[in-house]
């Protein structure tokens, strides 16, 4: 690893606020984005960590540093513009695959990012936050974490962020429906109640105001939803960029949302 | 000409577009206001300044046509030989307004199948193209076999495998697999805690007929970037293009599509 480069990074690792006071509407159309336009819930797939490392000549655990900062900033973005729910698919259940060093390295982010940054978002600005995805495979001291975040926003009413960790679109899913079928043998649903709607109230997104997103946007100019939010996108814009996820600043967010709001939306004939 | 790359001509051609589209209401205003002072002079400049973004607006248009024939012309090499045996199964989504044009997708199908395509499956959210399946098929049959008459008798002509999907394919159908699955694992006595898994909900789709092949690409056509409730299940890795309407869509851009899938590399999550 280059010298200093740890301490480079250490330094970049300050959330930028924006200056308090500032007119939320009027910076909005200051950027031509129209606040009754805005997309309710924006999800993100955050590629490209490591192409961004290697493309920079460094260790691909810097690269998740930088995603894991992006992350925050996209989050207080978000929190800006007005976007009332932000879901990031962190990690995948395909993801073990990857080799244990990077693994656990990536875990180490998830505990760093939720132990400083978010914090700083849950206590200063009013985040909320919830953990999606099959925690019993993460290590212990991150399931504690999660559920002491969780817990420290329950009572805030700002943005929420949704972070999808050991999350696949499929496992959603299946739990989604072994959830409705217990509940059906233990008296508490009937047979005749099994219908889209009740998968839909059972997926992980099922407690949040806005569980189906307006806006995908994947970073590192790949076309696929890689089992990410499967049920959940039926009828979301999706935008792939090709900057890699590291790189995705304020700029580009605009550039995404001034994309979905020029675009024409499809709601097949569904009530959200 | 031919090694010509259009691509970074069009990129900046579309930017200049969307700064165009975003300053409409101001326009709109400009132009009224314009009108309303009577200045033959603002008057001219403004209507110099139509000229120009209708020329922007043609040459844009004209690339694309452009593009697209160079590239059905099989002058740009790379386009030349397609490789179609990474997609082995080809989902294409058509929003439901425009799916009605059965012959645009007749025509878009004699593409898919020129090119090669043997596994296809259209789908459209309110199953307007259920409806139109047995005269897409019926067509494409006489016209293969109207083939057959004139050509090598002994070359044989397979027909395109062609899956028709609508939303109740989708969404519906992983209900109805619920029902399955909680007979055959929570209602019977003996297993206190069942695992459910996602092979059982995989094989429960396939048992009810809801098991076809998940797409390896997608093409979406229609003026919404979205796959419209296409069966979640079976789009985890499935590569996603949008063409655009179905009324503009282009052979070039089809090739062009399928050829830049064939150079992607799939991580798996690795």
């Amino acid at each position: 690893m280059p010298h200093g480069a740890s301490k480079h990074w250490a330094q970049q690792s300050r959330i930028r606020h924006e200056p308090t006071g500032s007119n939320p509407n009027s910076n909005l159309s200051k950027l031509n984005l129209k606040p009754e336009l805005m997309p309710k819930h924006v999800t993100v797939i955050m590629d490209g960590n490591r192409r961004w490392a290697k493309s920079r000549g460094l260790p691909v655990h810097l690269g998740h540093r930088a995603g894991g900062q992006a992350m925050t900033q996209l989050a207080l973005n978000c929190m800006k513009f007005g976007v009332q729910v932000v879901t990031v698919f962190a990690f995948s259940r395909e993801n073990w695959v990857r080799p244990k060093e990077e693994v656990d390295f990536l875990m180490n982010v998830f505990e760093d990012v939720l132990k400083l940054d978010l914090k700083e978002l849950i206590l200063q600005k009013d985040m909320r936050l919830s953990v999606v995805g099959n925690r019993s495979q993460l290590p212990e001291s991150l399931q504690n974490l999660a559920s002491s975040s969780e817990e420290l926003a329950k009572s805030n009413r700002g943005m929420r962020l949704i972070l999808a960790l050991n999350y696949s679109g499929r496992y959603d899913i299946t739990q989604a429906t072994k959830n409705i079928a217990a509940k059906v043998r233990n008296g508490v649903l009937q047979v005749e109640d099994i219908n889209e709607s009740l998968i839909e109230q059972h997926l992980k997104t099922n407690r949040i105001e806005f569980p189906n997103p307006d806006l995908l946007i994947r970073t590192n100019g790949e076309l696929r939803v890689s089992n990410f939010m499967l049920w959940q996108l039926a009828y979301t814009e999706l935008l792939f960029v090709d900057k890699l996820f590291p790189d995705f600043n304020e700029a580009d967010l605009i550039d995404a949302l001034a994309a979905f709001q020029r675009r024409q939306r499809c709601y097949g004939g569904h009530k959200y | 000409m031919l090694g010509f790359d259009f691509i970074p001509v069009i990129t900046f051609l579309r930017w200049l577009e969307s700064i165009i589209l975003e300053l409409g209401d101001e326009m709109q205003r400009v132009c009224m206001w314009i009108r309303s002072s009577g200045n033959i002079g603002l008057h001219l400049l403004w209507r110099i300044m139509h000229l120009i973004l209708s020329i922007w607006y043609f040459v844009v248009g004209l690339l694309n046509v452009l593009e697209s024939f160079v590239i059905t012309s099989g002058w740009l090499k790379r386009y030349k030989t397609l490789d179609t045996s990474q997609v082995k199964y080809l989902a294409v989504v058509v929003d439901s307004e425009e799916a009605r044009q059965t012959l645009k997708i007749l025509e878009l199908l004699r593409w898919l199948e020129a090119i090669g395509f043997k596994n296809v499956c259209l789908y459209d959210n309110e199953g307007v193209l259920k409806k139109s399946k047995d005269a897409l098929m019926l067509w494409l049959k006489s016209e293969k076999m109207s083939k057959e008459a004139t050509s090598e008798p002994l070359l044989e002509q397979k027909y395109m495998n062609l899956e028709v999907l609508s939303f109740s394919d989708g969404r519906r159908a992983v209900a109805k697999v619920a029902n399955i699955l909680l007979e055959r694992h929570y209602l019977s006595a003996e297993m206190e805690k069942p695992n459910l898994t996602e092979s059982d909900m995989t094989n429960a789709l396939g048992e009810i007929g809801y098991g076809g092949s998940d797409p390896d690409l997608m093409l979406v056509y229609g003026p919404a970037r979205c796959h419209l409730g296409f069966p979640a299940w079976r789009i985890r890795y499935t590569e996603i293009v949008h063409m655009g309407p179905l009324k503009s869509m282009k052979f070039g851009a089809l090739v062009k599509a399928i050829h830049r899938f064939t150079m992607v590399h799939q991580n798996y999550g690795k």
